[in-house]
């Protein structure tokens, strides 16, 4: 697995998508300027938090049924685990500590006749201390929720091993 | 492992089991058991394609999300054509051939299932 780090970029998916590197690599950013959700929807990613997007192996369609479900799983479990915390998935793709957003997941896929680029976007709010006043209702960090701050490598690791576990098993 | 999800605002106690030969998923009282099993053929979603039509088919279910030709235009193959969203996922569908689109059979916000025609190209 090679991780490509960078300092600030606009998304990790948007490297990603432009770069399509092969299967396992993953883009990481210390910040996004233009970090989206959903829809497009803006991701407040300053630095601090955790943003990656891993590039997912050769998967057939009818598995991507499952595979925003399966990448919030294995990020829900790895909060769980390694951070004995107790995380909520919003079905399909996000989720929640203490009611407020901790994790969303953006999977992108190019389809032709068959799936032909697979990406899964990761943003974590791991060590950001203060969330501007619009999202302070709705948002929250692992640093906010339990006063410790997150060793943001770690948890990717942790991260990374269990989602390739987890489509290991689907491709088996 | 146990979580607690939110589907459609109802809230619901889950819990997984992995076996060897099975996965044991209970969600509230109800227990589901899914057997490990290896996947006989790949790729047999296709076989309901008719290739001698250049025809563009939702490989899932979803919300066409957006479309970035026009019926008259000539596509290269590996071109964009729209994106499909589904389970949350953006799904950007890129044509098999070249060809000038004849026909476009969908809207943005338009519900399609597996397999609906989407775009005719000749």
């Amino acid at each position: 697995m090679i991780i490509k780090r960078y300092n600030k970029v606009t998304s990790t998916n948007e490297i990603a998508k432009k770069i399509k590197p092969s299967p396992w690599t993953v883009i990481l950013a210390k910040e996004q300027t233009s970090g989206y959700g959903k829809e497009k929807r803006f991701w407040f990613s300053p630095r601090g938090g955790l943003y990656f997007t891993v590039v997912l192996p050769k998967l057939e369609i009818e598995d991507l049924n499952f595979l925003t479900i399966l990448i919030a799983y294995s990020v829900a479990k790895v909060i769980k685990e390694k951070l004995n915390l107790e995380p909520f998935i919003k079905l399909p793709n996000d989720i929640y500590l203490n009611q407020k957003k901790v994790a969303g997941i953006l999977i992108e896929n190019v389809i032709g006749k068959e799936v032909l680029f697979s990406i899964a976007g990761i943003g974590i709010n791991t060590n950001i201390d203060k969330f501007p006043e619009n999202l302070q209702n709705i948002a929250t960090s692992i640093k906010i929720e339990t006063k410790r701050k997150v060793k943001n490598l770690e948890l990717l690791k942790a991260i990374l091993f269990e989602i390739k576990e987890q489509i290991e098993k689907i491709k088996t | 492992m146990r979580f607690n999800i939110q589907f459609r605002g109802k809230e619901y106690k889950v819990e997984i089991r992995e076996e060897e030969k099975e996965v044991k998923i209970k969600i509230g009282d109800k227990e589901f058991s899914f057997e490990r099993e290896k996947r006989q053929s790949k790729g047999f979603s296709f076989e309901k394609r008719d290739f001698s039509k250049k025809e563009i088919l939702a490989p899932i279910s979803g919300i066409i999300s957006e479309i970035f030709i026009k019926e008259g235009e000539v596509v290269e193959k590996g071109q964009k054509v729209l994106t499909l969203s589904a389970m949350k996922m953006e799904n950007e569908i890129i044509s098999e051939w070249r060809g000038m689109v004849k026909k476009i059979y969908v809207k943005k916000g338009d519900a399609v299932k597996k397999d609906d025609k989407l775009v005719l190209l000749e």
